[in-house]
């Protein structure tokens, strides 16, 4: 994870809750109107707001029990913007097994937009659950997607770069 | 032939809008195609593709000026219905509209014509 040695918060936001999909327009504007001001150009809010909304649609579909916790961190560093987002959530077993398989062949793959492109074609023939929302992730918005479990608990934390906006 | 058989669907927050003009079909999409928008688009683009066949169409348009937003499994249902018609034996192309304002729009659509380079083009609109 990013040395934030010399890093300074712009925006950082916890949030524990029962996560309800009715919530999630309303948490991608908040993160819009928090990070808008710091952010260079809309392409950089566009990808965050991306990443936000399927990892909270993510927890949304597949969180069991009430609780869930949704964290974002955009940092200024002398490099430019660290935009970081984690989401945890406790996760039924086979959701858990499902959810490993698929990050941890999107950790193997050399090249995330291959990768996604190979879940679309295979998906094409599917007309269950899409199977595309993380691999979306580091596909389209350029963040790395990693996760960690602690017992039942998955957590999922994508991380990318942003320009910051110059004011003046 | 029966007339034109589409009509809006959706509602509060998410609605598509058919529009025919000669043998090309256009789809005007507004509002966030998130969790609640899914059932809508994958029932509705099946039946768009049962009409572009029973219509002979030769070009079906995504308008997606409007669309603020669009998630993987409505992401899902375009590839599935893209995939429909390129396995179809008789097919129509499809055009995405795409506003420039809103740049997921160019990053998301892109992997849908790389599916099907051959039927699938992108194109801004002011």
């Amino acid at each position: 994870m990013t040395d934030t040695g010399d890093a300074r918060a712009l925006v950082s936001l916890t949030l524990s809750f029962r996560p309800l999909a009715a919530q999630i327009g309303p948490l991608r504007t908040l993160l819009s109107d928090l990070c808008k001001p710091h952010l260079a150009d809309a392409d950089g809010l566009s990808r965050l707001l991306l990443a936000a909304h399927e990892l909270l649609e993510n927890i949304v579909k597949y969180s069991v029990g009430e609780a869930a916790e949704f964290h974002l961190l955009l940092e200024a560093k002398a490099t430019g913007l660290i935009v970081r987002l984690r989401t945890k959530n406790r996760a039924a077993p086979e959701r858990m097994a499902d959810a490993r398989w698929r990050l941890d062949a999107l950790a193997k793959a050399p090249n995330a937009i291959a990768h996604y492109d190979e879940l679309i074609r295979e998906s094409a023939g599917r007309r269950d659950v899409s199977g595309l929302g993380l691999a979306r992730i580091p596909a389209e918005t350029e963040m790395q997607l990693c996760y960690a479990t602690e017992q039942d608990w998955l957590i999922l934390t994508a991380e990318g770069n942003a320009s910051e906006r110059v004011n003046g | 032939m029966s007339a034109f058989s589409l009509t809006t669907v959706g509602g509060e927050g998410f609605q598509v809008t058919p529009a025919l003009i000669d043998f090309n079909l256009r789809l005007v999409f507004t509002g966030s195609g998130d969790m609640n928008a899914t059932g809508v688009i994958n029932d509705y683009l099946k039946l768009v593709h049962e009409e572009a066949i029973r219509l002979g169409l030769a070009q079906v348009s995504c308008d997606f000026k409007q669309l603020t937003f669009m998630n993987s499994s409505c992401f899902k249902s375009f590839v599935v219905w893209i995939d429909t018609v390129k396995n179809s034996e008789i097919r129509y192309q499809i055009a995405f509209l795409t506003n420039p304002s809103l740049p997921w729009q160019r990053r998301s659509l892109e992997a849908l014509r790389r599916l099907a380079a051959n039927l699938v083009t992108i194109e801004t609109i002011a």
